[in-house]
């Protein structure tokens, strides 16, 4: 499927406290067309793992009718940003929308962001 | 207290009626002064040329377009590049160099003083950041009424006294120094994508002609009793035939001031195309030249193009776009609602076009046909008919025949015919080259009185010493010395410290800006004025009191006050 | 205490209209702002003082001490990134391209990975723009496209499109007709007269047609374009050509997806094209509030709006190589301070590990996820509610943000003078 991040009003609100529950809790969900999750067999709140090369995340699912079949939206964060490719082809911006990856429902718990920090060697504050 | 001591200066000072002497400059705490202790530093000018230092009366360097013209094009950033240095911050850029840049090639060529050609009200803010990064020089902000709506609509209603009302608020609110008018009523018609062509066609809904916006303006600045004049840009820029609309332009100043122009026309070469079309263009500087010769209420500045690349920069949108047609190389524009528009292309003037050649010779023309050199001063709208750093190109043609007629050989076949450039004998001196690159501009910028442009007790000390001996140089035949020269002084001084040495910047340097305030009565400050403040909030998109540049963005600021005559 | 006409430090549309409520040191309120706007006056997770991280936690140090460790951090790079910018004001992104000059090191803004793309389209074929009042007063006719401004501009619409009425448009609801662009239904694309639904990557191929009809072209164009009919193209075509006065704004939908800045230059050159008919302009939805700021600032003072490398002693662009994420990913600086912005929670996880490896120190108010790999963070007052300085809207008008109130903190443009001094050992002027 087709992955696609962009801002919303709740990850904005929350951009300058991204510690907090609500900016994790934004930023890990997917948003996919109806008929997408039939085809996958789960449902509204259920968790899928996206993987793009040897990167994956999980993240909560949402339906959403304004999602145009095969593909996800993911509020522009730390977990899309997990499985995003750092490849600028020259130009300095990595491919943010567009990006190639494959989906499946999973059963692991989602991560919180300081979680995600941690696994790239950060350490939570 | 410091002291500096300049001796033995080969100064020409034509404000205070100077034309060679050897002379001593005496220095104290950055004023020329009679005489300095015998403990002051001295810097031995060997008997060279020593002038005031250098005042660029109309140049684009700092501000929204300037910065935009950096901004779309790192090719030229890229031709233009020196690396950190001492004092010396790195710079990038050939024809719009980084604020660094410029004051440091301006300072080198013994510029102090520097007059930003066009900036927009509500984009001033922006303006007089850069200046704080001009560190070397003096600034001054043309500010841009050509398409102002309040000001329009006095006009309209023949109200000269609420135009200056208006003029003087905004003046003061952002800082500005004088009147400018880029293609006047053109700027709104760009709103809709259009133009006018002339000074008698009318500006749509406000229903006024250029003609009485500047005729009103013209009026309005001499009854707030500014330092300088209006500053017209006319209309119709670069248009083959435009000759007529700048004579009519220049028909419209009366003559209202004793002490200086009462219009000062800008880039002139631009306004002074013979012909109906591209194929055709002539020069007419003949007749616009005569026109300046018989108004002294009239000053020019020549405009001269050089050839070589540079980036066309202006408040003249709809102008840009036509050149864009032509050129079809990447065109910026950007309109200011309210108030004025401005447009940016890369150009490249070249010997093979003959267009072009008419263009270089018409500047020249200009300059040695308007006999009195106070009323045609020397710049190139820079960077639109060439980057400054050629000025003493320009210098070493107006002073050298032999240098004109070399270079007319290598200009494009069937030039001659459309010029008169091979005909002029003059040559200019460098009393003539002192008035027009320093002299004329204070005189005719109205700062004079603060000090700036001479050399007498009292004046700032900003000196300029050129590494060339007058009595032992003949321009005519040494012109090459004669633009080595005057590329690099031996010494810039300003306000009173040397501040370049050969070319080297020697300190960091604080720049100062010089804006004028006309005091107003209260019933026409338009600060109070309801309904003023209504429209302002209703139709720009920054509230009234989020408008006026705050005292913080000028290190050092100069406010020349005058009691308005309303 | 009522604050009037204050600037909203969020997003690049830069509301001057808010009136802040302070008590006691403290927001209560803020009337006028969108919801974005007034969490940012209302949030209060402000990190206290410097930390600096230990081997099992985090300590707190003095300032002088923070101050005094990141300058030696600085001096002994050899190639350190200075990044982030667009959460701050003109006077500390000076003072920051100054610090990278001093330390040749590389300086990159937030741009590189929103606008970028843009303005590397803009230095191939320029930029035909106005400011936003223009659109206001004259507009009949707006084209957002890949961009949601009812979520990342919520008051663009208000202030200067669909509902504020101008000069020439006195009803602008009625009289104005809007145009979006987008691969999905949005709050955005709820609000259009025309919804130019796009298949996802399309963007370029649905440009190009337009400006093949307007350019008289119309016959080469297939029934079809990426998902949008003819019909509905030339309907669009038309409605362009006849407007009095159009404005193009465009987002993150153009500059992040495939194509990139070629997006942006066919979107640019169908303006230049409508030009030649009618009065058209374009305007990027900048995002940070002082995101354009940078830009303005770094170009003044190197020539170049971002993405640059002062490691030869002049000032050298180039993006992909000079560009924040390339220099991470390829794991080449050995230093990084970051200022106002959170790289860790927007790069690529893949740069992000870079950070884990070296060095970082960060200026910012709040904790954020780059917080996870800082050695040192020092807190700062938040620009535009307890610090002052300049920010350039979206379409490059510059306004003085105002200081509300004052909380104790040190500014960024403070702290990064300080460390320019400790570097220079005190003759910076």
């Amino acid at each position: 499927m087709i992955l696609n991040t962009g801002r919303t009003i709740p990850q904005g609100n929350s951009v300058e406290y991204k510690p907090s529950p609500e900016y994790g809790a934004e930023t890990s969900r997917a948003f996919l067309a109806p008929l997408d999750l039939m085809d996958l067999g789960i449902e509204d709140g259920d968790r899928i793992r996206i993987s793009c090369g040897d990167r994956s995340v999980v993240l909560t699912v949402s339906a959403g009718d304004h999602v145009p079949p095969g593909t996800l939206f993911v509020p522009y964060g730390a977990h899309a940003n997990h499985v995003v490719p750092a490849a600028t082809h020259g130009t300095g911006m990595p491919d943010f929308k567009g990006i190639s990856v494959d989906v499946e429902p999973a059963t692991d718990p989602v991560r919180s962001v300081w979680d995600l920090m941690e696994d790239l060697g950060g350490r939570r504050y | 207290m410091t002291e500096l001591l300049v001796k033995n200066a080969f100064v020409i000072d034509p404000l205070n009626g100077i034309r060679g002497e050897v002379m001593d400059i005496a220095v104290r705490d950055g004023w020329i002064v009679e005489s300095v202790g015998d403990g002051a530093e001295v810097i031995d000018a060997a008997g060279c040329l020593t002038l005031p230092g250098g005042i660029d009366s109309h140049t684009h360097i700092c501000g929204t377009k300037v910065n935009f013209g950096r901004y779309m094009m790192p090719e030229d950033m890229r031709a233009g590049r020196t690396q950190r240095r001492g004092v010396m911050h790195s710079t990038s850029g050939y024809s719009v160099p980084t604020t660094y840049g410029n004051s440091y090639r301006y300072c080198a060529m013994g510029y102090t003083s520097v007059l930003e050609g066009a900036m927009a009200p509500l984009e001033a803010r922006h303006t007089h950041e850069e200046f704080a990064a001009t560190p070397l020089q003096d600034t001054m902000a043309n500010t841009l009424f050509d398409g102002n709506w309040p000001v329009m609509e006095a006009v309209r209603d023949g109200d000269v006294k609420r135009a200056a009302a208006i003029v003087a608020w905004t003046l003061a609110a952002v800082k500005g120094f004088a009147i400018k008018l880029t293609n006047p009523g053109g700027s709104e018609c760009w709103g809709w994508g259009k133009n006018v062509h002339c000074i008698r066609e009318m500006v749509p809904y406000f229903g006024v002609s250029p003609a009485e916006i500047i005729q009103t303006l013209i009026r309005a600045n001499e009854m707030l009793r500014l330092p300088h004049s209006v500053h017209l840009h006319c209309n119709n820029l670069g248009v083959p035939g435009n000759y007529t609309c700048t004579i009519g332009s220049m028909d419209l100043a009366p003559d209202l001031n004793p002490d200086r122009q009462s219009l000062y026309l800008t880039h002139v070469q631009f306004h002074a195309y013979g012909g109906t079309s591209w194929k055709d263009i002539c020069s007419k500087a003949e007749p616009v030249a005569y026109t300046v010769n018989r108004k002294p209420q009239i000053t020019i500045d020549m405009g001269q193009m050089m050839f070589g690349k540079t980036t066309t920069m202006t408040a003249d949108g709809p102008m840009e776009f036509n050149l864009y047609r032509l050129h079809h190389n990447k065109w910026s524009n950007h309109d200011v609602e309210l108030e004025t528009t401005s447009g940016i292309i890369p150009v490249y003037y070249s010997r093979t076009s003959v267009v072009n050649c008419v263009m270089w010779a018409i500047g020249l023309e200009l300059a040695l046909l308007v006999k009195n050199p106070w009323q045609c001063l020397l710049a190139t709208d820079n960077p639109n008919g060439g980057p400054f750093i050629k000025y003493p190109e320009i210098i070493a043609l107006l002073m050298s025949r032999r240098y004109r007629e070399e270079e007319l050989k290598t200009l494009a076949p069937g030039t001659h015919s459309r010029i008169t450039l091979p005909s002029l004998d003059r040559e200019l001196d460098w009393h003539d080259i002192a008035v027009m690159t320093r002299a004329g501009q204070a005189r005719a910028l109205g700062i004079r009185s603060i000090g700036k442009g001479h050399l007498a007790p009292g004046a700032e000390a900003d000196i300029a010493i050129y590494p060339i001996r007058v009595d032992k140089t003949d321009p005519s035949r040494q012109y090459r010395e004669v633009i080595q020269a005057f590329q690099k002084t031996a010494w810039t001084v300003k306000r009173g410290r040397p501040v370049a040495r050969d070319g080297e910047i020697l300190v960091p340097g604080v720049n100062k800006t010089i804006w004028a305030r006309a005091k107003v009565r209260e019933e026409l400050d338009m600060g109070r004025d309801p309904e003023f403040a209504r429209n302002f909030d209703r139709y720009y998109t920054v509230r009234m009191s989020n408008y006026p540049v705050q005292d913080v963005y000028l290190q050092r600021s100069l406010c020349m006050e005058s009691e308005a005559q309303l | 205490m009522i604050v009037r006409d204050v600037i909203c430090p969020f997003c690049a549309c830069l509301c001057d209209d808010l009136d802040v409520h302070v008590e006691d040191g403290r927001v209560t309120g803020v009337d006028n702002a969108c919801d974005l706007g007034s969490h940012k006056f209302m949030t209060d997770h402000r990190m206290k003082g410097p930390v600096r991280r230990t081997a099992s936690g985090w300590e707190e140090i003095p300032l002088e001490e923070a101050i005094r460790e990141t300058a030696e951090l600085l001096e002994a790079a050899e190639r350190p990134l200075l990044y982030g910018w667009s959460g701050t004001c003109g006077e500390a992104q000076s003072a920051g391209v100054h610090l990278a000059e001093l330390v040749g090191g590389v300086i990159d803004a937030t741009t590189s990975v929103c606008h970028g793309p843009s303005i590397l389209a803009i230095q191939e074929v320029g930029h035909p723009g106005c400011t936003l009042g223009q659109v206001k007063n004259r507009a009949d006719v707006v084209v957002y496209w890949g961009c949601n401004p009812q979520h990342a501009h919520p008051r663009h619409l208000s202030r200067y499109t669909t509902y504020a009425d101008g000069f020439f448009v006195r009803n602008a609801f009625k009289e104005r007709k809007v145009i979006v662009a987008d691969i999905r239904g949005t709050d955005s694309t709820n609000l259009a007269d025309e919804f130019i639904r796009l298949q996802p990557g399309g963007d370029y191929a649905v440009l190009g047609a337009l400006r093949a009809i307007v350019r008289g072209k119309g016959d080469v164009v297939p029934p079809e374009v990426a998902g949008v009919s003819r019909e509905q193209l030339y309907r669009i075509a038309d409605l362009c050509k006849t407007a009095k006065y159009g404005a193009f704004f465009f987002g993150m939908g153009l500059t992040q997806t495939a194509g990139k800045y070629k997006n942006i230059r066919n979107a640019i050159e169908l303006v230049d094209e409508l030009s030649r008919h009618t009065k058209w302009t374009l305007t990027p939805m900048r995002g940070h509030f002082n995101v354009y700021g940078f830009n303005e600032v770094c170009t003044w003072m190197t020539g170049y709006p971002y993405a640059v490398d002062f490691a030869r002693g002049m000032a050298f662009y180039n993006p992909g190589e000079t560009t924040a994420v390339d220099i991470l990913a390829r794991k080449e600086c050995d230093m990084c301070l970051v200022v106002a912005s959170d790289p860790a929670a927007h790069f690529p996880a893949e740069a992000v590990e870079h950070l884990a490896s070296i060095p970082v120190v960060q200026l910012d108010p709040f904790p954020n996820l780059t917080t996870a790999f800082a050695r040192i963070q020092i807190p700062v007052a938040v620009s535009g509610i307890d610090a002052d300085g300049t920010a350039y809207r979206m379409d490059g008008v510059p306004l003085r943000l105002h200081r509300v109130l004052d909380r104790g903190y040190p500014d960024d443009a403070g702290i990064l003078l300080e460390i320019t001094r400790r570097i220079t050992g005190g003759g910076s002027r």
